[in-house]
Parts: C-alpha cells; structure tokens; sequence
C-alpha cells in the first residue's frame, strides 16, 4: 500500500511539472492508475459533462462530487492546516496535498536553483586549453589525415596568381619615396655657420610708436599753423621734423587712405637694407691671464734669506744704518743718542761715539779713498773719521781736514762749520756743522764730496742745503718752499738731485738749476726714498704702507704700487749690484724684492717680492726703521726700534 | 728577508774575529751588531772586555737597522754584506774652561800650551790646565789670529794678527816667562784676519778681510834667526813706520791678486802651494814659487773657513750658507763638491780637520754649537758640543787628541778626545 501510495504522489508531481512524460510514466503505472487521455486541450470543454475524461480502457472518468462552494472553499482555507500545500489537479478534478519534498523543490525553482539538490551548478572549471604546453595532449585524437595533404584549393590560388604576375597582369607594389619633393636651399650649409648666424643675429630697430601727432583727431597744438605748413613744404623731405602733416577728421570714418603708404614701407625696408649692423666683439679673458708670469723666487737668488747676526748694544731705537764701501763696517745711530760701529763679519762693536742728542741719520761716505762717516743729531752734523780700515786712509783723510785753508773773502753761510777739538777730536769727531734747524737725514754724493741734509720744516725756504766738504760751503739750492721735505737724494751718476715732498718727487738738473721731473706717488706720506744705481728707476716709501717704483723713462706715475707691508715704511734701499731692493716696515718685517733693470728700453723692470724677513720685535708700534744692503754680497741689514741690527743672509 | 748573510771585518788586529758569513736578522741595529761582535770575541778571547762598536757599510756609518741602511744606499740583499766595525768613537771628554776678558777670536795649540788670541787686544798662553801663563800686550787693536811658529827647546817663536793691521813676531822663553816682540810685518792696508805658516817653518802668509780689490795674500819671511836678508819690497813700496819697541819692520815678499772681494781663510796644503778661501765664492789654489794662481774651485755662497787634511786630501770649507763641504782641490777648475754636512744652522765660522783622523772633523758656527763629524756618517755629526753661550769663533784640533773652540761667551772650552783615534786612524 505504500508503494502504490508514493507512486501516485510521484505520478502526480511528473504531471505538473513536464505533461510530456507521461509515456515513461505509463510503464511504472500500475493498475490503479487513472489518467486522462484527454491530451492537452482546454478542460472546460468538458464543463457541461459528468466525466472529465477517458483512461487509457477508454472509460469515462467521470468527475469526484463536487460539494464545495464559496462557502466550504473559504472554511476550509480558513481551517485546513494544510490548505497551502493542496493543489487542484484538473485533469482528474482531485486535490492533492504537495509533501514536504515537493515543496521545497517548489521553492528551488521558485528562487531559479536547479531542481535537483545534489546538483553543484559551482563546481570548478577545468582549464584544458591554458598557455601552459602539457605533454599529454586534451584529447587523443590522431591528426586528420587531410594536415598532411597540400590543399587542392590553395595550390589553385597560388597558381592563379604566379601566373598573373608573370603575365604582368599584377604589379609588385612599388617602394616609396622618402626623397623630399621640394628645394632644400640651405641643405649645404654648414651647421657651425647657421648657429653662428643664429648667434649674431641683430633684431631690426624698433619702429617709433605713432604718437599724437599721428592722431585722425589731434590735439589742436599738434596741427600746424599756416606759417608752419609752408615752412613745412619749403623744407627738404629729408630735413622735415615729421614726414606728415597733422590731419584733423571730425570721425575715422572720414579718414582717407594714406597716399604715402607705400613710400612709407619702401623707406622703411631701405632703412632695414642699409642699417649697417654689427656685433662689437667682445673677448672673455680671465684677467688673472693677462698678469705676465712672474718667474720663481727660487730661480731668482742669491737673495737673503734668513737672518745671520744680531748686532745687540743699543739701549733705544736705531734710527738709521749705512755700511761702509768696503762692506767691512757697519755704522748705526741711535735715539740713546750714541752712534756705534761694527765689524760686520763677527757683529762685534768695535767703537762708540757718544753725542748730545738722539741720531736721527748716519751715512758713509761713499768714497773708497776717504774714512768719513756723517752724523746728525739735534740741529748738528758731525763729520766723524771712525779711524777703522786702513789707517793710511784714516790719516789721509784727517790731512785732507786739516788741510783746509781758509779763502780771503768769507761769505756769511747759513750754517756754521767748526773744527772738532778737545775730546770731541779724539773720538775722531772732525768737522761739525751746525744748521739754524734740526736735520732730519744727511745723504752723500756719489763722489764723496757733497753733502746734502734735510731739515724739514713746512714753510720755509730753507729745507734743503748742500754742503761742500773740500770747500766748506754751504748751499741753499731752494729758493722757495714747495712743501715740507721728506728726503733727498743724489743721482748716482748724473747732476740730478731728487726731492721727496709729501706727495711728490721732484727731480732738479743741478747744472741748470731747472725742475726736470715730478713724479707723482699717488699715495699720502712718503717716508723714505731709494734711487737705483743705474739712476733711472726710483723706489719711495710710504707711511700708507705702499712701495712706488717710478721708471724715469716711462712716466711720471709709479710703474708699481706693492702693497705688500701691513704698516707704514720706513725705508727703503737697493743694492748696488745685485737686483735687490728692500723695504722696511713697522709691521718688523723686511721684505725683499727682485728689481731687475733690463738696459734695454723698451723692457720694463722686472719686479718679483721674493723674501719677507722677521726677526725684530715691535716696540712701540715701531718696526724696522731703516734698511741697508751689504756693498758686494747679497745681504741686508735692517734696524729696529727694538735696539738691535740684523744682518740677513 | 728577515735574515741577512754578513761577513765582519775590521783593521783592528785586536778585535779581529774569523772571516766567516754570519745570518744575522735583518732588523738588528748597532747594538744587536755590537752585542753579535762581543760574543764572538768572548768566544775567542779569554779576558775580553765588553766593547762598543760602530759599523761600517761600504763605508757609510750605520745608524739606523740594516735593512733600512741598505734599502737607502741601494745595497743588494742577496749577497753577503761586507761590514766593517771599529770601535765606537767615545764622546769627547770636556775638560777645561777657561775664561777670557772678551771675545777670543782665535785659538792654536800645540802639546803643551794653548795660544788664543782675544778682542781685548792681547793675545795670552795657557797651560793645558787652564793656567794663564804670559799675556802679550803690544797690539794697538783686536788680535784676530794667532799662530805657532816654531819651538827650540825653552823659547818659541809665535806670531799674532791684529786689526791694527800689523802682525807681530813674538819670542818667549817658557822658562824665564819672558817675551818679546821681534819684529812687526806690514803690508797690509786693513786688519789682518788670518795668519798661517808653511809647513818648513820659514815662512808666512797673512791676509786680511779688508783688502778688496787684489786679493792679497802677503807672504812674509820670516827667518828665526837674528840676521835675516834684507827682504826686498816687491810690489808696493810702502813708507816704513818705525815702531821702535816692537822691532824690526818686515815687508811683504809676495802680492798674489785675483780674488774680487774679501779674503776669508787661507792655509797652506804643502810647502809650495797655497790655497785661499774668500767672500766671492771661490776657493783659490795659488803656487808660492810664481806666485800664479793653479787652479779655483767655485761656490755658492761666502766662505768663512777652510781647513786642509794631509791625510784625506780633502779641503773643507765653511760658509754661511750653513754648510760645510767638502772639495777635492786637485780637481781642475771645477766646482766638484765631494759632500755636504748639514746640521748647523747658522754661519760655520771654524772647521778643523782632525789631525790623525782622516775622516773626522771638527766645525764651529754662529748657531753656538761645535760639532765632530764624520765623514762617513754625512747625514748626521757624530757629536755636538754644545757649551757655547754664544757665537763660536774659533776651534783647533791638536795632534794629542785636544779639541778646543773659543767664542763670543769669552770662554774657551777644551776637550779631550778619545787617544784610541791612533789605531784607527789608518
């Protein structure tokens, strides 16, 4: 009985869900099995009838009572539990109750899943036909047969087209044309030269910008009068202000074309035709390249390089120092108002003379032949006969003293010339000269015989006086002051007198008694002032720290300014032979230079700072206040305000 | 290369050892090498007494460990090196110090007395022991050199140089303590600065830093005995200044001229030649018997000193450039320096060679040092006798192994020099 039960149930459902199984249906129906034969027409056809069909006998099936109405439809809704899950079949005309599964396989194809449960519609794809080559192929199929036999059909088409292109009647396709069509007419220009062109390219002048006057509707001082106008005309085109004349139009509608329009761009482009255009070369240069190289002070010695000798003994500053002609003795003066002697080889003092005041300058006589030295202190100078050297020197030149006589007529002389006696005489004082003003510095002739002292004093005329040792005279070469005297000095060689002012160095032709030079130092103190011993180049020193070479030949204004000293100088000096020249400096240092004088003219000196020497301490803000080079050997003294000399070699 | 293959010899039979290769280490130093010699002769001689020893490389003084020594003279490693060792120069051993009243710009010994001359215008005689025994006063200026002339039993003949540019003949008598001025040569025209006499004794050159133009050595006879000829004046006749209580006036013999500046030093080398150092860089090389000059050697800088040793031939100057070289005078009129010592740092105003050494000498310079040199060992000196306060102005080196030096500090230092020099002198 259940079999039979649950066949139904099954029967029923195939039914609703595909009518057309109904033949597989048949074979598992049973005896009991009603089904309609009807097929598949519409079920009121029967409706007036008491069968609602015929089973498979051909009998009639006729409908079940039907009771329910309206009434027995809404009870039973309203009290059968079951009322949702019962279906009217209408081919039988019976209900059916729907059993669990077939509700729930309602719902699945209510919600669009597939009707079978254990069906995964998600189950992972396989990728047979991925990139990767596997060694089994997907399928074992053996190749056709027809993948190793030419294609009839394409061998026909191939034939078909060799043969027209042998008959010519296809033409291969032809390459294309990469040659450009049209004139490249700067193709054989040079790439440098286009660059350059684009480099030296000038743009054209601006055209003026009209202005007012070119206004339809200038303001009225824009036109011109009457008067104006014909003046206008009357003038050249070329010398006329404007080439128009100023036009007034009540609106720019009224304004005509402009008649000269073509005039006006004709000029124009003659302006751009003729405008002669260049570039004004200009050429970078480091200017650092245009220094010529100066050579190394290595390849420039003998120079002096380190310091040798101190000679100690001076309780104050040493003001001035001069070596003698042989190079044998050195002479210092001192503000300890003594001045000492010294052999120069051992720094040994071999004499001191004491005098009454403090030594502002010594200097040897440059003659070989005599024994002199010049002192002067206070208003004073001394001629001194150190008795050092050879002694037929030293008492040949006390005879040539001695020897003097006195001419008939004496001329009153500024200053007062006395002979040493006493004492004085044996400290081998000789000669003493006493001058109206306190002398600065005394500097000899080349020959020995004249000697020249300074006694600066701004604004008189008595600066300067020469003295003649042979005659006792004095002269005063100056007749008017020209500025306070710093230092002088003779030419070496020819009767030129040099004259150091603040400012200036004048240079006088002692014969002819005229001003040959003034050089000009550019700087505001000059200290001190060397001549070179071929006469024609001048160093000066400078309280504002600078060194001016002057080349008499070339100019009045220093060939060189060095700024090498940090201080003011003090003094300067050349060498006699070699190509030295030093300065000294508050700074305590020495410095220095190669001056190479060239006879020929047309090459300048050559100057190359080649040694800064140390060695003095500075006291009282005074460095070296005097320098003196050795007569023969390339080395140089230098005095300081520390007491000492030093001797550089 | 830590092992080296050296063969050790040395002149001195005393502490000769086999002549067989030692491997010795490569890194040893003179010590090790001293210590090396000592064991040896410990093994051979019974009573030998530990020893200091100095090593010689192809004649270079070992100072720092071999292998560096022979990596900077380019010595092969590969062979066995020669070494030679003498005995290590002692240090030399002050002595005496004897002060003066000024600078003493010149000093000469002999075996028994010191001659030094001062700036306090007197020249003096010392004991070796430092006792002043005679002063001689009669200069009227700087004594700047003096010299030996000749000793006849009690009485010695001595000469000085003054700045007074005269130069005086003295005798003394050691005995009785007495001395007297012989004679006074003249001839110069500024101080005279040095003053040597010729090996025979018989005469003398002087010379003098003033004199510029013709360089002037002056060589004047100077015969000990009372009656000498009648020297004749070549060159310059000069008016003889009659100094009555210093003697006879001598006159020079020989004017040699060439050199264009100062005249710093001269000596001679042997009996007929002279050589001369001056201030325009050039040694001169003058023959006596013409009086014409042989031969120059040039240098750079001033020279202030030259010495000459008979033993090494070799001319050594001193000059300011702080240098002192040495020259090869036989070299024709070359400028052929054989070596340089470099250590001092100022002007070398003194070199002496020692006079049984032929390698060793003596220097003295402005920077207050003496120093012994080597000449083997060129880099550094030997020793450096630093007692001088001040400026050295002088040195000898007497034949007894007696150093002295005198400077600006007016003392005058002596030293004893090891007497072992006689055996390696050779």
């Amino acid at each position: 009985v259940e079999r039979k039960r649950s066949d139904e149930d099954l029967s029923g459902f195939s039914r609703i869900c595909s009518p057309q199984r109904g033949k597989l249906d048949k074979t598992a129906g049973t005896s009991s099995d009603i089904r309609n034969t009807v097929g598949n027409i519409p079920m009121e056809w029967y409706k007036d009838y008491p069968h609602i069909g015929y089973d498979l006998d051909g009998k009639k099936i006729f409908k079940p009572i039907r009771t329910k109405d309206e009434l027995d439809e809404f009870l039973d809704k309203m009290e059968n539990p079951d009322y949702w899950r019962t279906v009217h079949n209408k081919m039988t005309g019976t209900d059916l109750r729907l059993s669990d599964e077939q509700v729930d396989l309602v719902h699945r194809l209510q919600q669009g899943k597939f009707g079978d449960v254990n069906f995964n519609e998600y189950e992972p794809a396989i990728d047979f036909f991925s990139s990767e080559v596997m060694i089994h192929p997907v399928t074992n199929r053996p190749e056709d047969k027809r993948s190793f036999i030419p294609s009839l059909i394409e061998k026909e088409k191939v034939g078909k087209l060799v043969h027209a292109i042998k008959m010519g009647w296809i033409k291969p396709r032809r390459p294309k044309e990469t040659a450009p069509k049209y004139y490249d007419l700067w193709a054989q220009e040079d790439l440098n030269t286009v660059l350059g062109r684009h480099k030296m390219h000038i743009p054209a002048p601006k055209m003026r910008l009209p202005g007012h006057e070119e206004s339809y509707n200038p303001p009225p001082e824009y036109l011109l009068t009457e008067e104006e106008k014909l003046a206008w005309e009357q003038q050249d085109p070329e010398d006329r202000r404007v080439s128009f004349l100023p036009q007034k139009y009540s609106c720019l509608r009224a304004v005509p074309a402009f008649s000269r329009f073509i005039h006006e761009r004709f000029e124009r482009c003659l302006d751009l035709y003729l405008c002669p255009r260049q570039r004004k070369m200009r050429v970078n240069v480091n200017p650092e390249d245009l220094i010529p190289k100066l050579p190394k002070p290595k390849d420039l010695q003998p120079f002096p390089t380190t310091q040798s000798l101190v000679y100690r003994g001076h309780t104050s500053l040493v003001r001035s120092i001069s070596v003698s002609p042989s190079g044998q003795w050195l002479v210092s003066g001192s503000d300890d108002c003594t001045v000492r002697f010294w052999e120069v080889s051992t720094a040994r003092c071999l004499k001191t003379v004491e005098v009454s005041g403090a030594v502002k300058s010594v200097a040897w006589s440059p003659n070989p032949a005599v024994c002199l030295v010049a002192i002067s202190y206070g208003e004073t100078i001394v001629l001194l006969n150190p008795g050092l050297g050879d002694k037929f020197i030293c008492s040949a030149t006390d005879q040539l003293i001695s020897s003097y006589e006195e001419p008939e007529e004496s001329k009153e002389q500024s200053v007062q010339w006395t002979i040493a006696e006493g004492s004085d005489h044996e400290h081998g004082q000789r000669l003493i000269l006493k001058h109206p003003k306190a002398v600065r510095q005394v500097t000899w002739h080349g020959k020995g015989d004249y000697l020249a002292c300074v006694m600066p004093d701004d604004n008189s005329s008595l600066q300067v006086v020469i003295h003649q040792v042979s005659k006792r005279r004095t002269q005063n070469p100056f007749r008017k002051s020209k500025g306070m005297v710093q230092c002088v000095s003779f030419h070496p060689i020819r009767p030129y007198f040099f004259v150091a002012t603040q400012r200036y160095v004048r240079v006088y032709n002692l014969i002819k008694q005229e001003l040959t030079k003034k050089l000009m130092a550019n700087c505001k103190w000059i200290s001190s002032m060397a001549v070179h011993p071929g006469g024609d180049n001048v160093i000066c020193g400078s309280y504002d720290c600078r060194l001016a070479w002057f080349d008499l030949d070339l100019s009045t204004k220093p060939y060189k300014m060095l700024r090498h000293h940090k201080k003011a100088l003090r003094g300067v000096a050349y060498h006699k032979h070699y190509p030295l020249f030093a300065s000294g400096s508050d700074d305590g240092s020495v410095i220095v230079c190669h001056g190479m004088v060239y006879n020929d003219l047309l090459q300048n000196p050559l100057i190359v700072p080649v040694k800064v020497l140390k060695g003095h301490t500075i006291t009282h803000d005074l460095g070296v206040l005097d320098v003196a080079f050795h007569p023969s050997q390339p080395w140089v003294f230098s005095s300081g305000a520390d007491g000492t000399v030093r001797l550089f070699t | 290369m830590s092992q080296l293959q050296a063969r050790f010899f040395t002149e001195n039979k005393k502490y000769a050892i086999d002549d067989v290769p030692f491997s010795i280490p490569a890194a040893s130093e003179v010590a090790d090498l001293s210590n090396v010699i000592n064991k040896l002769l410990e093994a051979r001689i019974a009573d030998h007494k530990h020893v200091e020893f100095d090593f010689l490389v192809r004649g270079q003084f070992l100072r720092s460990s071999l292998a560096s020594h022979m990596d900077t003279e380019n010595i092969s490693t590969e062979e066995v090196v020669e070494i030679e060792y003498v005995q290590k120069f002692t240090a030399p051993q002050p002595e005496e110090c004897i002060m003066h009243d000024d600078w003493i710009s010149s000093v000469e010994a002999d075996s028994e007395w010191i001659l030094t001359g001062s700036y306090d215008k007197t020249a003096r005689i010392w004991s070796l022991e430092g006792k002043a025994v005679m002063t001689m006063a009669g200069h009227t200026d700087v004594v700047k050199d003096v010299a030996w002339v000749k000793r006849d039993g009690l009485s010695s003949l001595l000469l000085t140089a003054s700045l007074d540019q005269t130069v005086l003949l003295w005798e003394w008598n050691s005995e009785q303590n007495k001395v007297k001025a012989r004679h006074c040569c003249r001839g110069h025209a500024g101080s005279v600065d040095t003053i040597v006499v010729d090996p025979s004794r018989t005469k003398l050159c002087f010379i003098s830093l003033a004199e510029l133009k013709c360089l002037k050595t002056v060589f004047s006879l100077s015969v000990p005995t009372e009656e000498e000829d009648e020297v004749e004046e070549p060159n310059r006749p000069r008016k003889k200044q009659k100094t009555e209580q210093l003697g006879l006036t001598r006159t020079p013999l020989m004017t040699l001229s060439g050199h264009n500046e100062a005249v710093s030093a001269v000596l001679w080398t042997d009996a007929e030649e002279l050589c001369s150092a001056s201030w325009d860089h050039t040694i001169r090389l003058w023959d006596v018997e013409t009086g014409e000059q042989k031969s120059m050697l040039t240098g750079s800088k001033v020279f202030n000193c030259i010495s000459y040793s008979p033993l090494c031939r070799r001319l050594a100057s001193g000059s300011t450039d702080r240098h002192v070289r040495l020259w090869d005078p036989r070299s024709k009129d070359g400028s052929l320096v054989l070596l340089s010592l470099t250590s001092h740092t100022g002007w070398v105003t003194a070199v002496r060679w020692s006079p049984s050494n032929q390698h060793q000498l003596v220097s003295g310079s402005f920077d207050n040092i003496v120093k012994l040199w080597d000449i083997r060992s060129c880099k550094a000196p030997l020793y450096d006798l630093a007692a001088h306060e001040d400026r050295v102005l002088c040195a000898d080196w007497t034949d007894s192994g007696l150093i002295l030096s005198g400077g600006a500090d007016n003392k005058l230092y002596t030293y004893r020099y090891s007497a072992y020099v006689s055996d390696a002198g050779a």
